[in-house]
């Protein structure tokens, strides 16, 4: 019993090792001066420095990205988040001809990968005049989050209770009423997850904007990144501090809000 | 005569009809967000296909000409075999390593809950500086990894990871199970804790062993949710861009090419036609599994 305990400390603790080990990587190359990252690598710097950061936001302009990030990803959550509570009421609350036919589409849009839909989307874009712009971005984006918004959000809005709402009628409240002061509240951890969910899914895009965006100023966080590998010189050290500044909001929403997101993950089966 | 057409909007209008108005207006923009950005490219991408377009030119229907021309192709083959690969490798590993760390989490430990928050915390990374940080890792100079294995003597010289087809694709597996395990593990994690422990009771008083307890017990419990996972798991790996991007781009020599990837160069070159037959080769494998995920979700979503 013991031993069986000591073993299992010890095998967790060797997974959290190796799991904190490259995120260490990360901090720690990001705080190197360059002899510490080429010449004489080491473990644990002699010297820590802040100049990678400021050669990123300052040398590289990569304040721009960051902004346009979450001008993206703010943008994409608040409307994913509005159509997808509307979608998700109707699905669950009403019966009508194709619902089912409607919510396989839908989870079937959410299943399709981005990956195979880049090419005709970006000649559509192009079409319409929205390449090379967070429009066109926003747009995309949304299509791949809402689908997803309102799978999840169907779950949650299943667990209020009908009797709740049908009291909220009898009360007066229209049905927009009941969804927007009965429904909407009932489920608010629900709609932090999905928004958590939602806002992490556009930050971390990085095809699309590949394929759509090519003006430097509509660069966002990952494009902007990508293309400092994609130089000759390879700048570990602002490359790793980029990586700790766009890890920043994540981390801090994942410390904030992790029991919504691991229920939401279980329950939705979110993009991993 | 002035009440008659209120009377009659009443009668077309009624109760239950401005309820299915309603409805229908509520979930019509998330449809027509489906149709136009998802369904209509889905259709487009199969019927580009089938043309020989380039940048600037709509071009003509060519028939199968560009998926001869794929199979013909090395390249192809190459991404083929390297994504079957990578996604079935990755897939066993994430559900060993998976289940191993929830059965250990799943015990009655002391401080259970801060191994779980840092088991899932590749999973709240962000895709890209997680690939970008096994980058920096791999590198032969100023790499994590070679400084490690040099520094304890487990292995004295320094390795390419990155940069040798031997080590290439074991290096690119690496980094994606790092990233995508957490999924695995939090999702079966789930699954046990709803498995009533008095089942483990009754096998015990039975005389099963441990091994026959996880057989008869913990097996059937989590095989529904392993079944999920592991084809939500094989869509994304196998549709995943940013890893092979951003390690290796597919290098060296093809040693770590995949669909996405051989895609986007074929954009890259302008010969669209082509590279949307590259995109749709994935599409009946992928509908087989869309399919069969769709149904399974659906099915539990209603219970």
């Amino acid at each position: 019993m013991i031993l069986g305990r000591v073993l299992s400390y010890l095998a967790l603790g060797i997974a959290v090792l190796l799991i904190l080990f490259p995120i260490y990587w990360m901090v720690i190359t990001s705080l190197k001066l360059p002899r510490e990252i080429y010449r004489v690598p080491s473990l644990w710097p002699k010297a820590f420095t802040l100049d990678n950061y400021h050669a990123l936001l300052f040398d590289e302009g990569f304040l721009r990205p960051i902004l346009n990030s979450l001008i993206v990803a703010t943008t994409v959550t608040v409307v994913s988040v509005i159509f997808s509570a509307f979608a998700a009421y109707s699905m669950v609350r009403f019966r009508y001809r194709f619902r089912g036919l409607i919510g396989r589409l839908i989870l079937f849009a959410y299943l399709t990968p981005g990956s195979l839909l880049f090419i005709p989307l970006s000649i559509l874009m192009a079409q319409v005049g929205l390449s090379n712009s967070l429009q066109g971005l926003i747009l995309v984006d949304l299509a791949f989050s809402v689908p997803l918004a309102t799978w999840l959000l169907q779950g949650y809005f299943r667990s209020v209770p009908r009797e709740l709402e049908e009291q909220g009628l009898i009360d007066g409240l229209s049905r927009m009423g009941a969804l927007l002061r009965i429904v909407l509240p009932l489920s608010a951890p629900g709609i932090a997850a999905v928004s958590i969910f939602v806002f992490t899914g556009a930050w971390n895009e990085l095809l699309f904007a590949l394929v759509l965006v090519s003006s430097e100023n509509q660069r966002t966080a990952p494009l902007a990144l990508n293309y400092l590998i994609t130089s000759d010189v390879l700048p570990w050290g602002p490359l790793m501090a980029g990586a700790v500044i766009s890890s920043l909001p994540l981390m801090i929403l994942y410390f904030v809000a992790q029991h919504f997101m691991v229920q939401g993950l279980t329950a939705g089966s979110v993009k991993g | 005569m002035t009440d008659t057409p209120v009377v009659r909007r009443r009668q077309w209008l009624t109760d239950s009809r401005r309820t299915h108005l309603f409805a229908y207006a509520l979930v019509v923009p998330v449809l027509l967000l489906i149709i136009g950005l998802i369904a209509y490219p889905f259709g487009f991408a199969i019927w580009v296909s089938f043309t020989d377009r380039v940048i600037g030119s709509v071009g003509n229907f060519v028939g199968l000409a560009n998926f001869e021309y794929l199979s013909r192709n090395a390249t192809f083959g190459a991404a083929i075999s390297n994504t079957i690969f990578l996604v079935v490798v990755t897939d066993i590993l994430k559900l060993g390593i998976g289940l191993g760390l929830a059965l250990l989490v799943n015990q009655q430990l002391p401080g259970r809950g801060l191994f779980r928050s840092f088991l899932m915390l590749p999973w709240a990374m962000p895709a890209f500086v997680a690939f970008l940080t096994w980058r920096v890792l791999y590198q032969p100079v100023g790499g994590g990894l070679n400084l490690v294995l040099t520094q304890t003597g487990i292995y004295p010289h320094v390795i390419d990871w990155l940069g040798q087809r031997p080590t290439a694709m074991p290096s690119v597996i690496l980094a994606s199970v790092w990233r995508g395990f957490p999924f695995w593990f939090i999702s079966i994690l789930a699954a046990l804790q709803s498995i009533p422990k008095e089942l483990y009771e009754a096998a015990r008083v039975d005389g099963a062993n441990a091994w026959q307890r996880f057989w008869m017990v913990t097996a059937p419990g989590i095989r529904q949710v392993v079944l999920v996972t592991a084809l939500l798991s094989s869509i994304w790996t196998a549709n995943a861009f940013e890893h092979v991007w951003l390690l290796t781009q597919g290098g060296p020599s093809d040693a770590t090419m995949v669909f996405p990837v051989l895609a986007y160069f074929g954009m890259q070159t302008q010969r669209i036609g082509e590279a949307a037959a590259v995109s749709v080769s994935m599409m009946p494998v992928l509908l087989v599994l869309l399919f069969a995920v769709t149904a399974v979700m659906q099915r539990d979503d209603e219970r």
